[in-house]
């Protein structure tokens, strides 16, 4: 077999492991308590207690509530999973497989990705049938969400790479990110009405890219350009990935 | 071509020395023994053998290929059954197993075959829609022994395979191990249970404190230690301090009470059976049975290993 074809045939088997690991987390994951809580209630509560009786149309919070339930739901998965399959040793069938590490990442991000867009849904059918908050424009509101979730879902098994056996240790430092994440990412504050000195914080949000996609779909302005956001998730996807594969090898040695 | 080749490796946590230049191979087809104490670097060479960790020096390879270098490659050709019964309990048995082949790449079809005959190895058939939370403990651990299987390894690690086992999951998964043997698959074996290592291993090695201490095959290591021969007696009456009284005979170097018999252990056995013909002749005893016994490969780990046995047990010299 050429090396071309051995890269191609590596690269179906890890797409197929990956898939695999996604679709066990979801028979496994996807309903337990602590999942639910952090994943669907908790980004509902926060944006309630942020966003009652503030000013602000529904064409305004709508997309606001869909990136804050992405950024916590996404990245609640993994930082459950994989502390309990380090806790059961099953996680250790994972990095055995053979297949790459990236492989696992990978796996892993997707199932909180399709949690994400799933649980993304409630708040965007919720716009349109309860609020009557019509979408002007659906590409931005699809690309923002799926790199969004994507995103997010990479965050979250970065974070999960931490060795514990504990949830709560995992969570407690993600939140550490996620919750000042939702205050310069102009969910709340728009952009431009950010303070000066706290707009750099917002260029290294990549809630900031998503949120402003999501946006995008139902005013049809955007802060920046959406090739910039689109850009900027990438980016971000791709320093999530590399990271988590590394710190997974590094804490296994 | 070696199934496993391991050559001068080493593993340091920080200033813990886990592994200390450490080498050894295993043909293909061999059944391969490692004992060792706890915390003697068994687990971390599986680890680093199934290329979970790198080792900080030396090098190994499973099949010829590297396993820092062509991991991917070295894993394809091996099974691994972890020390722990490692499967997901929230799923049936069938979907672990499922799970388990779609990581090793086999397809659909291939994998329910092999997946069905597997259950039925292991006596799980009829459980396989059930969640395996439900299992008992052997239950679980033929599933994961199942489970390390269904790529059909040429080299399979199995990592305390029996240990805590109910009698029926013991018989089953020695029989696969057999089996594995007559069909030519490398097995690579851990166990703190030093018989079953020594009927089932051609070959075993003794790691003690990150070093090899004997690598052989099991008959070999006992006749490097003949002087640890036994006899076994039983008395009818057992007399009072009987113990006390069999450690006086000559060339007795130790007495250890097994039920309802003492074992003696000595390097002359004739000159200790007149000894206790004497001692039952004194104490107006029977002797109804009388037993001599060569070293056992447990007398040969105990002796390697530096353990120390006393009246109540075995402890560590160190």
């Amino acid at each position: 077999m050429t090396d071309q074809a051995e890269w191609f045939r590596q690269l179906r088997v890890e797409l197929i492991a990956a898939w695999a690991i996604a679709k066990k987390d979801m028979l496994i994951y996807y309903l337990k308590p602590n999942i639910i809580v952090s994943g669907m209630l908790f980004p509902l509560f926060m944006f309630l207690a942020f966003a009652v009786g503030r000013p602000g149309t529904p064409s305004v919070m709508i997309p606001g509530l869909i990136a804050i339930t992405i950024l916590f739901s996404a990245s609640s998965i993994e930082p459950v999973s994989i502390p309990l399959e380090r806790r059961m040793k099953t996680f250790d069938r994972l990095i055995s497989a053979p297949v790459s590490l990236h492989a696992v990442v990978l796996g892993e991000s997707l199932s909180g990705f399709l949690y994400s867009i799933g649980i993304a849904a409630v708040p965007f059918i919720a716009g349109i049938i309860i609020f009557n908050t019509p979408v002007i424009n659906a590409a931005p509101l699809i690309i923002g969400v799926l790199l969004t979730s994507f995103c997010f879902a990479t965050m979250g098994t970065l974070f999960a790479s931490y060795p514990t056996e504990s949830p709560g240790d995992i969570m407690s430092m993600l939140n550490v990110v996620r919750l000042p994440l939702i205050f310069i990412s102009g969910i709340f504050i728009p952009l431009g009405q950010i303070p000066a000195i706290a707009q750099l914080l917002t260029y290294i949000s990549p809630l900031t890219y998503g949120n402003d996609l999501i946006h995008a779909a139902y005013s049809g302005t955007t802060y920046f350009s959406p090739v910039v956001d689109i850009a900027m998730l990438l980016v971000f996807i791709l320093i999530f990935q590399f990271a988590a594969n590394r710190l997974y090898k590094k804490f296994n040695e | 071509m070696y199934a496993i080749e391991v050559n001068h490796i080493s593993k340091h946590f920080g200033k813990l020395v886990a592994l200390n230049n450490i080498s050894f191979s295993v043909a293909e087809g061999e059944t391969f023994g490692f004992l060792g104490p706890n915390g003697a670097g068994k687990t971390t060479t599986i680890r680093i053998l199934t290329g979970i960790t790198v080792p900080t020096g030396g090098d190994a390879k499973i099949f010829g290929k590297d396993i820092v270098n062509e991991t991917i490659a070295a894993r394809r050709t091996m099974g691994i059954v972890h020390e722990t019964s490692n499967i997901y309990t929230d799923l049936s048995a069938w979907q672990n197993l499922m799970f388990s082949a779609q990581l090793y790449d086999i397809g659909k079809a291939v994998r329910e075959k092999r997946g069905r005959d597997l259950l039925e190895l292991f006596g799980l058939w009829e459980r396989k829609d059930d969640k395996t939370s439900g299992f008992s403990k052997g239950m679980k651990r033929r599933l994961t022994l199942a489970m390390g299987l269904i790529n059909e390894p040429r080299l399979v690690f199995l990592d305390e395979p029996t240990s805590g086992l109910d009698v029926q999951s013991n018989l089953i998964i020695r029989d696969v191990i057999r089996d594995f043997n007559a069909r030519g698959v490398t097995v690579f074996l851990t166990t703190h249970n030093i018989e079953e290592a020594n009927l089932t291993c051609d070959r075993v090695a003794i790691i003690n404190k990150g070093m090899i201490a004997a690598i052989d095959s099991p008959e070999k290591l006992k006749k490097t230690i003949q002087s640890v021969q036994s006899v076994e007696v039983a008395l009818d009456p057992v007399p009072a301090h009987t113990e006390d009284g069999l450690r006086q005979i000559a060339t007795v170097s130790e007495v250890r009470k097994l039920g309802d018999k003492f074992r003696l252990i000595t390097e002359d056995p004739p000159a200790v059976i007149s000894g206790v013909m004497a001692y039952a002749k004194a104490q107006d005893t029977r002797v109804i049975s009388v037993n001599t016994y060569g070293p056992s490969l447990e007398d040969v780990f105990i002796k390697l290993t530096g353990l120390e046995v006393r009246h109540h047990g075995v402890k560590t010299v160190d």
